[in-house]
């Protein structure tokens, strides 16, 4: 059997386990109900405060964000928001457990390519995801009414799909770093507290400061999350947000290439120091 | 008259395994969680001076006592009396003339250093500020560890967060000391350590209560040790009373090779010697009988296991331990 | 005596403990910062029009936008306290295995929760400093005399959360999950006082809820009296409010942890791991 063939069902074993592991927390499903819908929620009337149903408030928040539909605005915000939370601790802790129990080193002597729980534990977190950005959508319909019509949901899914790559390549250059600093909650809250600030999350990118601006459009979140919004809030089509799909995959491809640059060079240092359970 | 150190009566402690959910509460569902009797029916007098021990197996309901002593868990049924005092109706009373140590070196601040544990607990443990810095130089001396007070709890080593947590509960200047399991986990050097430790607080004339499952702990600190298994006791007396009522002298550890049916070997056995415990495995048996004196029963045995076809290979002479007072009370190994 | 002395005692020890990871002591500024504040500033600042706030102005009467995040912040803060500060951290330490050989003192195990709540506040006043240097400094926050008018809702507000913080402490000794918990009803509590939106925003079926609150009141009054919003009811009366229920969450705490503490010694939880 060829050894690519070999690897992938190495990776998809990877992938499983990780769920496996997950299903045994059941506070992370009930979290995975809560999160998801209360945050955002209490961001939507948290805009209605600010709004005060004004017509000129809204006229001006339309103008730096867009579209007069906060509620939606907000969960689409809140989707990414969920999206790297959970890549980031779902990559970052496996990667980092792996390593402290040890079993970082038993995967290593397999001969199954030493790339696998670097990227096996990241598929593991799409499942989840896609329930919670269902879970979302029902949220925005039953608590706001809004509902995007079913032509623009679907484009939305394909500008998600688009950008997995993107993301998982951000998980995985996390969790490589994150070896290298052993506490991983304080490195997730640090790189989160950033995307929030960065990505247009809960407000308009262009609230930011024009230096801010710069960095924001080197993150991929702040695409996808823009061009979600175009889709779904102000009925754009798939080709008018191409051009942006084709910056995130290249920005993707580059964050990916890092991300096994630096494990590869943390796992040869760690083998010439013989290290590896703690690098 | 003096008041014992601590006396129970009857005293049982029943716990439910598992847990009602709300549920079945609303529902008000009969309960049908298992209960199980850790304590059973123990009957205790520790005098004032002496060095008392608990010795039993795994789950033979030690901590359960001395957690009942300490006022952490509540008696379904029985009485106490720590110093005189009910720790049910006054607890505090109880803690504040109690020096416990419990769980040892997980029970500490490892962000800390030792000095400031200790600190910490003092100011818990009511010591008047002006008596705080003798105090605690006295029980770092006591233990021995004034040299690395001022190291943090974790670069400790295991023997020495053990000291430190018996420090601690010296802290009140305590006439009663109660120790679960103090030397669990440590090296022969670091338990000889400790345990010289506890032989100085009865010198000092506190009450030491301690629970092991080491029988030449038992044996070499305590001055009256009861047995307990199942949450009962099954012996209590001085470690030598103990040994006596065994009615031997010596212990012999036989290993014998056979194929067929071992119940002839074992009753020829028993014509001279009392054959207190005895397991097959495949084609092993291994026996420890109980004997007046070896020099008569080992020929004797030899020629039992000659007449039924068995070979021995392996003989122990031993003298006679608490191990086998706890295998003729209970027919069980201590540890297994 | 004794008591208050070991109630300072926990008090430095938690404080001292808590600064030596240096990374968690930076989170209780950055983590509002990030997750709150800044946010909520620009998302705020988003409906502005010519540097007025005509939206905030209608839905509160004030268009103090900085001052509506901070003071609600502060509350927030105070909220975080109880939930992280006193309750989940005596949670911890029964995990780690110190809060048996504590309870094994003569010292009342209240104590705990009132020394608990002293360091609570060292970090409480420290963390709102920085926030509101923050806010004056970057966003335009100004502090104001009419403040000081309010501070009296500030230490009601305090006095309310140690009352609670009895009861959580009860449950989150008693339950599984209390990482759960916390995270969750610290949320659900923050956000139905009025932390980040007034509570008349909130759906008509969870405004009892809010009404129940005691730092529903002092947030409204503090609000109302340090930026002239439009108060709820009228300021005596929600004095009034947040007296009595303050007063009323400290025998209903009191009596929900000596439960709790009964239980455990019942069923020996005390060193469960
Ligand atoms: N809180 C509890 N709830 C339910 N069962 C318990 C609880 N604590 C102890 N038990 C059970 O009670 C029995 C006695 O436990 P205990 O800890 O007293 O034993 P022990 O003699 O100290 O044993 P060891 O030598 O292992 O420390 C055990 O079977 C244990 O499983
Ligand atoms: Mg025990």
């Amino acid at each position: 059997m060829s050894l690519l063939a070999a690897d992938i069902r190495a990776f998809f074993a990877a992938a499983r386990k990780e769920l496996r592991q997950q299903r045994r927390y059941p506070t992370l499903f009930l979290g995975l109900l809560f999160w998801p819908v209360l945050l955002p929620a209490s961001w939507v009337l948290m805009g209605h405060a600010y709004s005060g149903n004004d017509p000129q408030a809204l006229a001006a928040f339309a103008e730096r964000a867009g579209s007069t539909n906060v509620a939606g605005f907000v969960f689409v915000g809140y989707a990414m928001y969920m999206w790297l939370s959970s890549l980031l601790w779902g990559s970052g802790t496996a990667l980092r457990q792996e390593q402290v129990r040890g079993s970082l080193e038993a995967v290593f002597v397999t001969p199954a390519s030493r790339l696998v729980p670097l990227f096996g534990p990241g598929v593991a977190t799409l499942i989840p995801m896609a329930a919670t950005f269902v879970v979302m959508g029902v949220a925005l319909w039953v608590l706001f009414g809004v509902v995007p019509p079913l032509g623009a949901v679907l484009q939305a899914a394909v500008v998600v799909i688009l950008g997995v790559p993107a993301l998982y390549a951000i998980g995985t250059l996390f969790a490589a770093t994150v070896l290298r600093f052993g506490e991983v909650a304080p490195i997730v809250q640090l790189i989160r507290g950033m995307f929030v600030l960065a990505c247009g999350i809960t407000f308009p990118v262009a609230m930011l400061p024009g230096w801010a601006q710069v960095w924001a459009w080197l993150m991929p979140p702040t695409y996808i999350v823009e061009d979600l919004r175009r889709v779904l809030l102000q009925g754009a089509g798939l080709a008018e947000v191409a051009p942006h799909v084709a910056i995130v995959l290249t920005i993707a491809m580059l964050t990916a290439l890092l991300a096994i640059a630096v494990f590869r060079f943390l796992e040869t240092s760690a083998r010439r120091s013989g290290m590896l359970s703690r690098f | 008259m003096t008041v014992a150190a601590v006396e129970t009566k009857d005293l049982v402690k029943v716990f439910e395994r598992g847990r009602r959910t709300i549920w079945q509460r609303i529902r008000r569902e009969p309960d049908k969680r298992d209960r199980f009797r850790a304590v059973d029916g123990i009957d205790l007098v520790v005098e004032p001076g002496e060095i008392f021990g608990l010795l039993g197996p795994n789950g033979a309901g030690k901590t359960t006592t001395m957690k009942m002593l300490a006022t952490l868990l509540i008696p379904t049924s029985g009485t106490i009396r720590v110093l005189g005092i009910d720790p049910l109706t006054r607890p505090r009373e109880v803690r504040a003339r109690l020096g416990a140590m419990l769980s040892g070196e997980r029970s500490l601040y490892w962000k800390l250093t030792g000095r400031e544990n200790l600190e910490y607990f003092a100011a818990l443990y009511h010591v008047p500020p002006g008596e705080t810095k003798a105090r605690i130089a006295n029980v770092l001396a006591a233990v021995k560890l004034a040299d690395r007070a001022d190291d943090y709890v974790e670069r400790y080593s295991t023997g020495m967060r053990q000291r430190l947590a018996l420090a601690r509960a010296l802290l009140p200047n305590p006439p009663l000391v109660v120790l679960d399991e103090p030397t669990v986990g440590l090296d022969p050097q670091a338990s000889r350590d400790l345990r010289d430790r506890v032989r100085e607080l009865k010198a000092q004339g506190r009450t030491v209560l301690l629970t092991t499952h080491y029988m030449e702990e038992a044996d070499q600190l305590c001055d009256r040790v009861a047995i307990i298994d199942h949450g009962r006791i099954v012996a209590l007396d001085t470690p030598a009373a103990l040994k006596r009522t065994i009615r031997a002298e010596e212990v012999v550890h036989l290993e014998i090779a056979l194929d067929g049916d071992e119940r002839p070997v074992i009753d020829r056995l028993a014509r001279s010697a009392t054959v207190a415990r005895s397991e097959r495995s495949n084609g092993t048996l291994a026996v420890t009988a109980h004997c007046a004196s070896a020099r008569d029963f080992v020929p004797a045995a030899f020629d039992a296991a000659r007449s039924t076809g068995a070979t021995i290979r392996h003989v122990e002479v031993v003298p006679v331990t608490l191990e086998d007072v706890f295998l003729a009370v209970t027919g069980r190994a201590l540890r297994e | 005596m004794g008591d208050i002395r070991a109630a300072l005692a926990v008090a430095r020890k938690d404080i001292r403990s808590f600064s030596r990871y240096r990374i968690a002591v930076a989170g209780t500024v950055f983590t509002p910062l990030y997750q709150f504040v800044i946010p909520a500033f620009l998302f705020g600042a988003a409906f502005a029009v010519n540097g007025r706030q005509p939206g905030l102005s209608a839905t509160l009467g004030t268009e103090d936008l900085p001052g509506f995040i901070f003071l609600g912040g502060l509350v927030g803060g105070l909220i975080a306290i109880a939930f992280w500060g006193i309750a989940f951290s005596l949670r911890s330490e029964m995990d780690m295995g110190t809060l048996e050989p504590s309870w094994l003192t003569p010292t009342r195990h209240e104590t705990f929760i009132i020394g608990r709540a002293l360091g609570g506040m060292f970090w409480f006043v420290l963390s709102q400093t920085v926030l509101f240097a923050f806010g004056i400094w970057f966003l335009g926050l100004r502090l104001r005399p009419e403040m000081l008018i309010a501070l009296p809702a500030v230490g009601l507000a305090i006095l309310a959360m140690v009352g609670i913080a009895y009861l959580l402490a009860a449950v989150v000794l008693i339950i599984r999950e209390a990482n759960f918990f916390v995270d969750t009803m610290q949320f659900v509590v923050g956000t139905m006082s009025g932390t980040a939106f007034p509570v008349t925003l909130l759906p008509g079926v969870l405004q009892p809820i809010a009404f129940a609150l005691p730092t529903t009141y002092a947030i409204d009054i503090l609000r109302s009296q340090a930026l002239g919003s439009r108060p709820l009811f009228d300021t005596g009366l929600e004095y009034l409010v947040l007296v009595i229920l303050t007063g009323l969450t400290y025998p209903l705490g009191r009596w929900a942890f000596a439960r709790a503490e009964l239980t455990m010694r019942r069923r020996g939880m005390l060193a469960q791991y």
